[in-house]
């Protein structure tokens, strides 16, 4: 669920940090995190998805980097790892030609922080760079669905829009096959080849930007084993010489017995996240869908463990081992977790970094570290597997050849690997103006930290990968956890399918993510929830599972 | 004589119908040239009030059809490629537990701001006007005011770091062994929380209205009364409340016919802390229908319900003014 490889990488800022998280916060905000939410509409052709042999007619061929090749490569579904130090002076190009022709095109996209002026010399630097002349429309990104909608139900729809999965709610997918194009014409194929930065994105990632039988998304790929992580504070656990729970059982003895309200001390936040991987249950939306060993189609709300994950997380807060605040919702866990209050938090991977490079100044002993996964039973546990992109951009229906090319040209350059001129341009910007570089480690300057953020970053980006020239050994932990974690992986049944539901089945399991909150935390009983279940599987449940079951009839499974 | 009885009759005319509220007797034309210049001034709000109140609630359609803001080129547009489904929304809605849940809320929450919320900024008004330093006065009016210009979220927040279970109080009685207290996400006192909030929010704003009207007392009246012998209590009672009363019943009429309204961020922002069985009111019933899920025409036929109720409840409410001979938001 790192909602960004790039944004992970993009240096040891405290803003662009907090840009990173709170694309992690958007991502989750909407309870169970990643949840490829899918509406529908009344026209039958943009429900559905397309994979299998359908789907390979209209993706790009894959053509392989060449350049910097990870020192930890990918395996069991984890991101790649960069973890040596680059030679700056001898950085690959992987855009030798500037592909833009400088014809001027607008971009709406997410912005999680202050967006710099327009202008300035990032965005100039890269606009020479890629020969491209880009008016940014950045948004609020706590807000940007509100936004979305209502652009997506305008005549002015932005030349090129970017959409993250977690905005996907309600009637926007519909949205998003009617207003944006087809850019099979342009990439399908060996077209791609002219754009060699977006021909290296990996295949599953492009077959997840299927939207209404067509490629419309430039995609933004994620590692299959990024799931939600459990962080506790390594350094206080070793100077309390506590070692790490392995069992739900274990951890809520450990957590009362390390809850002191009178020192203002709790065990955790809500830990509804991690409860999910520990008892195996499916993330919400086309994620949630998946055959069984006994050959049964169910959805995530129907399996016992659904139930089990929310006792366990309940027993949590009826133990008063949780945070008041993170009862009430009330300000940012992750502040909790920095100072103290809380020992444990689950958030997704971009914290590690994050938030050690953000306290690396003020508390150099501060250390944090991922809980392995265990099981219900404190043995092993099944994680399932996130899909494989998770934010696009698209280009509007109706745009010229020109501003086609060009919007091509901006992805192309932002999806450059790691290792090279254009990546080091994306994440860091011009050498003197945004960071300098020490030691060989580049450093971004107070002009880097409110400049470089976001934006370019989110056109598209290469296959996930960690890499924090900084703080190189967080990266090899990174992916070492998912590695590990990976081999727990288990794939739904709907995984790499860019499913839209039919619409009027779109609100059927909006009531949960409320409900189980609410239960939690003690405000609905257990009985409300199985009447919910019930409820859901009378009014359009059965039935969207008889949908799902043709769907994955004619396109075969995911797994 | 005759002649100058004719001028006074002419006179007389007009102003007696002027008096009797019947201006149609008087040509269109000469009362537009008469008023030209008030016209021209109110002009502007006239065409934003059309503009931004009027002409939006054409798009009330919406509540009988099943709408797709992106069926067509824009949203407006898609009006008319929607299909209509009649009244099937509002049927949906008297069903929907979840709808009559939120009303339940709210008409609780009226009632209890109307008990608890309505009368303080009248009883603050009367103890600021009871001071007679001015010094301390606008230092007193000052710090009532204030809180009105703090964001939901921050008095949310406030609220959390003092009454919330990790908060100033929490950590006080805990550090005499009482634990477990926790104010914020106790979904029974929530209404009695939000109350509680709104006071310290608002109540001192709402006393400028009441302020006003008091300065608006003659001085004369006080005195008279004095030296009839009518103490602190009976001044007040004869006094400064039938003075006050032409101003609560408007702002009552007003509350009353807002009765549907009782509050939306502030809701929004505690709906994870006390649940959605306690803190779910119609607007955020609403927003969560319309914005959330994009169900837009279910959501506009429960606003638009929501709309004709208060219509009907502001008119009623200003009947009744009228039969107990106060004037209203309109006079007859």
């Amino acid at each position: 669920m790192t909602p960004n490889a790039v944004s992970i990488s993009s240096g040891p800022s405290r803003r662009s940090f907090l840009a990173s998280t709170a694309v992690a916060t958007a991502a989750v905000a909407g309870g169970m995190p990643l949840l490829a939410a899918c509406g529908g509409s009344d026209s039958e052709s943009r429900e559905g998805a397309t994979s299998g042999k359908a789907a390979d007619k209209l993706l790009p061929t894959y053509v392989a980097s060449t350049v910097a090749q990870p020192d930890l490569p990918s395996k069991n579904g984890s991101a790649a790892g960069y973890t040596g130090k680059d030679d700056l002076a001898a950085l690959a190009t992987s855009v030798p030609d500037k592909l833009g022709t400088g014809a001027p095109f607008r971009i709406m996209s997410p912005f999680w922080g202050t967006p710099p002026k327009p202008g300035n010399a990032y965005y100039t630097a890269l606009d020479a760079a890629a020969g491209t002349k880009i008016t940014w429309q950045n948004q609020d990104g706590t807000t940007y669905g509100e936004k979305l909608g209502a652009v997506l139900a305008s005549s002015s729809i932005p030349d090129m829009v970017v959409v993250p999965s977690w905005e996907l709610g309600g009637k926007i997918p519909n949205a998003v096959t009617a207003k944006f194009m087809d850019l099979g014409p342009y990439l399908a194929g060996d077209k791609v080849k002219k754009y060699p930065n977006l021909a290296a994105i990996p295949s599953d990632a492009w077959r997840m930007s299927i939207f209404g039988g067509a490629l419309r998304g430039l995609p933004m790929p994620a590692a299959p084993a990024g799931f939600i992580v459990p962080y506790y504070r390594k350094d206080i656990f070793d100077e309390k010489g506590w070692s790490v729970p392995k069992s739900p059982e274990e951890f809520l003895s450990w957590a009362k017995d390390v809850t002191s309200a009178k020192a203002k001390v709790y065990a955790c936040a809500d830990m509804s996240w991690s409860s999910a991987g520990v008892f195996g249950v499916r993330p919400a939306g086309t994620l949630g869908w998946n055959i069984g060993d006994d050959g049964k189609l169910t959805y995530r709300i129907e399996e016992p463990a659904f139930l089990e994950a929310l006792e366990w997380v309940r027993k949590l807060f009826d133990a008063g081992v949780v945070h008041p605040d993170d009862k009430a919702r009330s300000g940012d866990p992750s502040q909790r977790f920095t100072s103290g209050q809380i020992l444990v938090f689950n958030s997704d991977m971009s914290a590690w970094y994050g938030k050690t490079a953000e306290q690396a100044q003020s508390k150099p002993d501060f250390e944090i570290d991922a809980m392995d996964y265990f099981g219900a039973d404190g043995g092993d546990p099944t994680l399932w597997a996130s899909q494989p992109a998770t934010i696009w951009s698209l280009i509007r229906k109706g745009a010229s050849n020109e501003t086609i090319e060009n919007a091509l040209a901006a992805a192309n350059f932002a999806a450059a690997p790691y290792g090279t001129k254009e990546r080091m341009l994306v994440d860091y910007g011009v050498e003197g103006t945004h960071y300098t570089v020490k030691d060989g480690v580049p450093v971004k300057n107070d002009r880097g930290n409110s400049e470089v953020i976001n934006a370019w970053p989110m056109l598209a980006a290469p296959a996930a990968y960690f890499a924090h020239p900084d703080l190189p050994d967080i990266a090899r932990r990174q992916v070492e956890w998912q590695q590990r974690m990976g081999v727990f992986m288990k794939k739904t049944s709907t995984y790499g399918m860019n499913i839209v539901e039919p619409s009027r089945y779109a609100n059927l399991r909006s009531q949960f993510e409320q409900l189980e909150l609410d239960y939690v935390r003690g405000h609905k009983k257990l009985s409300d929830v199985q009447e919910a279940i019930s409820t859901w599987k009378s009014s359009g449940g059965d039935k969207l599972r008889d949908w799902y079951k043709e769907l994955l009839d004619k396109n075969g499974s995911g797994n | 004589m005759a002649a100058v009885s004719a001028a006074a009759a002419k006179d007389r005319v007009p102003r007696r119908t002027s008096r009797a509220g019947k201006a149609g007797k008087v040509p269109f034309r000469i009362r537009l040239r008469r008023d030209r210049a008030l016209i021209l001034m109110t002009l502007p709000v006239i065409v934003l009030l059309l503009l931004f109140n009027y002409v939006p609630l054409l798009g009330n359609v919406v509540a009988f059809q099943e709408y797709d803001p992106y069926v067509a080129g824009n949203g407006t547009t898609a009006i008319f490629h929607s299909p209509w489904v009649g009244v099937e929304q509002f049927s949906r809605m008297l069903d929907d537990p979840l709808f009559w849940s939120a009303t339940k809320n709210t008409i609780v929450l009226f009632v209890l701001q109307l008990v608890f919320f309505f009368p303080v900024p009248i009883a603050l008004a009367l103890v600021i006007n009871s001071v007679i330093r001015p010094r301390v006065r606008a230092v007193a009016q000052a710090i009532m005011y204030l809180p009105h210009f703090f964001s939901w979220v921050l008095v949310v927040t406030v609220f959390q770091q003092i009454l919330g279970g990790a908060g100033i109080i929490a950590q006080t009685l805990e550090k005499h062994g009482w634990s477990g207290f926790d104010l914020m996400t106790d979904a029974d006192l929530f209404k009695f929380l939000v109350i509680g909030q709104a006071v310290w929010k608002d109540a001192g704003w709402g006393i400028i209205v009441f302020l006003a009207a008091l300065s608006a007392v003659s001085t004369d009246l006080y005195e008279a009364a004095a030296m009839d012998g009518a103490g602190r209590w009976r001044r007040m009672w004869h006094v400064t409340l039938p003075a006050l009363r032409p101003v609560i019943a408007l702002l009552l009429v007003l509350r009353v016919g807002d009765a549907l309204s009782v509050g939306f961020e502030q809701f929004l922002l505690q709906r994870y802390a006390v649940g959605a069985g306690a803190s779910e009111v119609l607007d955020t019933y609403v927003w969560n229908m319309g914005i959330q899920n994009g169900d837009f025409s279910y959501a506009a036929a429960v606003g638009l319900v929501k709309g004709v109720i208060g219509v009907c409840l502001v008119l009623g409410a200003n009947k009744v003014a009228h039969l107990l001979g106060e004037q209203g938001v309109y006079q007859k």
